[in-house]
């Protein structure tokens, strides 16, 4: 097991419960999305795999977070980056001030010189755009470019399983598919393990194996991509199908709720 | 012109120092955006520091004795004040660095005494005669080891890995912390450096006018200095001092037989003046705003 979860609670300020014990598993070279509407918890649970809850007055109440096997609930980030988990925070976590070249030395902070160098380099040959822009400041690159230098930057702290969070958000639908195709492409290539927080669940679905959604800080719902594709409630509550009207399916769903 | 010359050096001279600690200021503020009103108790520390040390050693050895102390003071400070504040409100670690100041002051008094004190023995003798004017050798020293330094902590910061960190951590500290950067550790680094450039400063200061309790006074001006260059511009600060230098010995000249006692005013009169234009300061950086 790369990264699993298990019935984690997480209270901020010592009150608001985010996460009311949640478990999940990311299988080794396994692609995972997390699914769910806003305020779910789902960016609560990315902040606690990747140990960034102290910063946020967070706090694990209970349960477990355990890396390759490994206790990692109460690590530290420089520690848990240190074992293999790369998290990508939602709302384009790159440093705006920075050039795209600067940012990746900052990603790549951990890495000796020569290696550093080639590691850009295979970044701006995947992302030409970037390259054309490298010495320009990051605030100022497209919601696109922003998000395939973040992708750059995961990609030199040299990640076993990346995490990330609401990439699609902003983005123009072309983009998003873009997005996801390269998502795709560096799991294969490297070999990675991903967990894929969306809230844009048709694209997320078209890449992953396996699919958790949540509600109000509980996983209602689990099972691989293919049966959540099909699976009625599934498809209605989360996936946006569009068969059922939105008067219909509004009434529908206040008479169903798994919690 | 050439009774105006020792004015203009004396006023690099002068410039170096403010430069010097305004550096050490704004380093501080940009990497953690704390206000360190203790500034100028870390230069009347460095400046005891030196003393002591040139008690039993070379001036010249004493100075570099002081700089390893003075970063672990620093580091202290950081440790034991500034980090358990941090996310606290500003005002929490803005009255943290008053009454650490507050304590400074008193604790320097008990250890080293209220009376002025001159450094034993001298850094060796630069000076020399250009033309009509003679260069005296404190100015030469003050620039000699300010000027690099500062540019070279420019350089460090623009071009280094080390630098780049900073950077990143001063604009988003939880972006850096999810890539794996060591936040603290570099922090408390940044403050060691602001504390050794600090007492470099007092270190020259000593050396030109010994060591007493009123030295604290200079870390007045690091406020006019530091705004003026742009709060988080390290490059800005070193200008902004040798700018206000260089007006401040101008005043001296010219002004102050007119208007008697405004140089002590003038750091700050410039400032507003800028301000007016250039609300970010000379070098401050402007916001991004991507809509």
């Amino acid at each position: 097991m790369v990264l699993s979860v298990e019935n984690l609670k997480v209270v901020y300020r010592g009150v608001i419960l985010a996460l009311d014990g949640v478990s999940l598993e990311v299988r080794e070279g396994e692609a995972v999305a997390l699914l769910g509407p806003n305020g779910a918890g789902k960016s609560s649970l990315v902040r606690a795999v990747a140990g960034l809850l102290p910063k946020f007055e967070g706090r694990v109440l209970d349960g477990h977070v355990r890396l390759f096997g490994q206790e990692a609930t109460h690590l530290d980030p420089v520690r848990i980056t240190g074992l293999g988990l790369t998290a990508v925070l939602e709302g384009r976590p790159l440093f705006r001030y920075l050039t795209p070249v600067e940012n990746l030395v900052a990603a790549g902070h951990r890495l000796p010189p020569r290696e550093l160098r080639e590691g850009m380099e295979e970044v701006f040959a995947r992302f030409p755009r970037l390259y054309e822009r490298r010495h320009e400041q990051a605030g100022y690159l497209s919601g696109g470019e922003q998000q395939m230098l973040l992708l750059g930057m995961a990609l030199l702290t040299r990640p076993k399983v990346l995490v990330v969070d609401e990439p699609s958000l902003g983005l123009a639908p072309k983009l998003v598919e873009e997005v996801m195709r390269t998502l795709e492409a560096l799991r294969r290539e490297k070999n990675l393990s991903l967990l894929l927080v969306e809230q844009n669940a048709r694209a997320a679905l078209a890449i992953v194996d396996r699919v958790y959604v949540m509600e109000r800080g509980r996983v209602v719902f689990e099972g691989d991509a293919k049966t959540a594709q099909e699976d009625q409630d599934v498809m209605e509550f989360y996936l946006g199908k569009e068969e059922v009207g939105f008067r219909q399916a509004k009434r529908y769903r206040r008479r169903k709720r798994w919690v | 012109m050439s009774d105006l010359l020792p004015y203009l050096i004396g006023g690099l001279a002068n410039g170096a120092l403010y430069g010097l600690l305004a550096l050490g200021f704004v380093l501080v503020y940009r990497a953690t955006s704390v206000v360190n009103f203790a500034i100028g108790e870390f230069l009347l520390l460095g400046a005891y520091l030196t003393y002591t040390f040139a008690l039993f050693l070379p001036l010249p050895l004493a100075m570099l004795a002081a700089l390893p102390v003075a970063f672990l003071f620093g580091l202290l400070v950081e440790r034991g004040f500034v980090r358990p504040l941090l996310g606290r409100n500003v005002v929490a670690v803005i009255m943290a660095t008053i009454g650490l100041a507050a304590a400074l002051d008193g604790g320097v008094q008990l250890a080293w005494g209220p009376d002025l004190k001159y450094l034993s023995g001298e850094l060796p003798q630069l000076g020399f005669q250009l033309g009509e004017v003679f260069v005296p050798s404190r100015a030469l020293w003050n620039l000699l080891l300010a000027l690099p330094l500062g540019l070279f902590l420019l350089w460090l910061l623009r071009r280094s890995r080390y630098g780049i960190l900073v950077r990143a951590i001063s604009e988003k500290e939880v972006a850096a912390l999810a890539l794996g950067i060591p936040t603290a550790r570099i922090l408390a680094g940044v403050w060691g450096v602001s504390a050794l450039l600090a007492t470099l400063a007092g270190a020259l200061l000593a050396v030109a006018s010994g060591v007493g309790p009123n030295l604290v006074f200079l870390g007045l001006k690091v406020f006019p200095v530091a705004i003026l260059g742009g709060l988080d511009s390290v490059g800005g600060a070193l200008l902004a001092g040798f700018i206000l230098g260089i007006l401040e010995a101008l005043s001296q000249r010219h002004l102050e037989p007119v208007l008697p006692g405004f140089t002590e005013a003038l750091p700050f009169v410039v400032v507003l003046l800028v301000l007016l234009v250039r609300p970010y300061g000379l070098l401050g950086e402007r916001q991004i705003e991507r809509v």
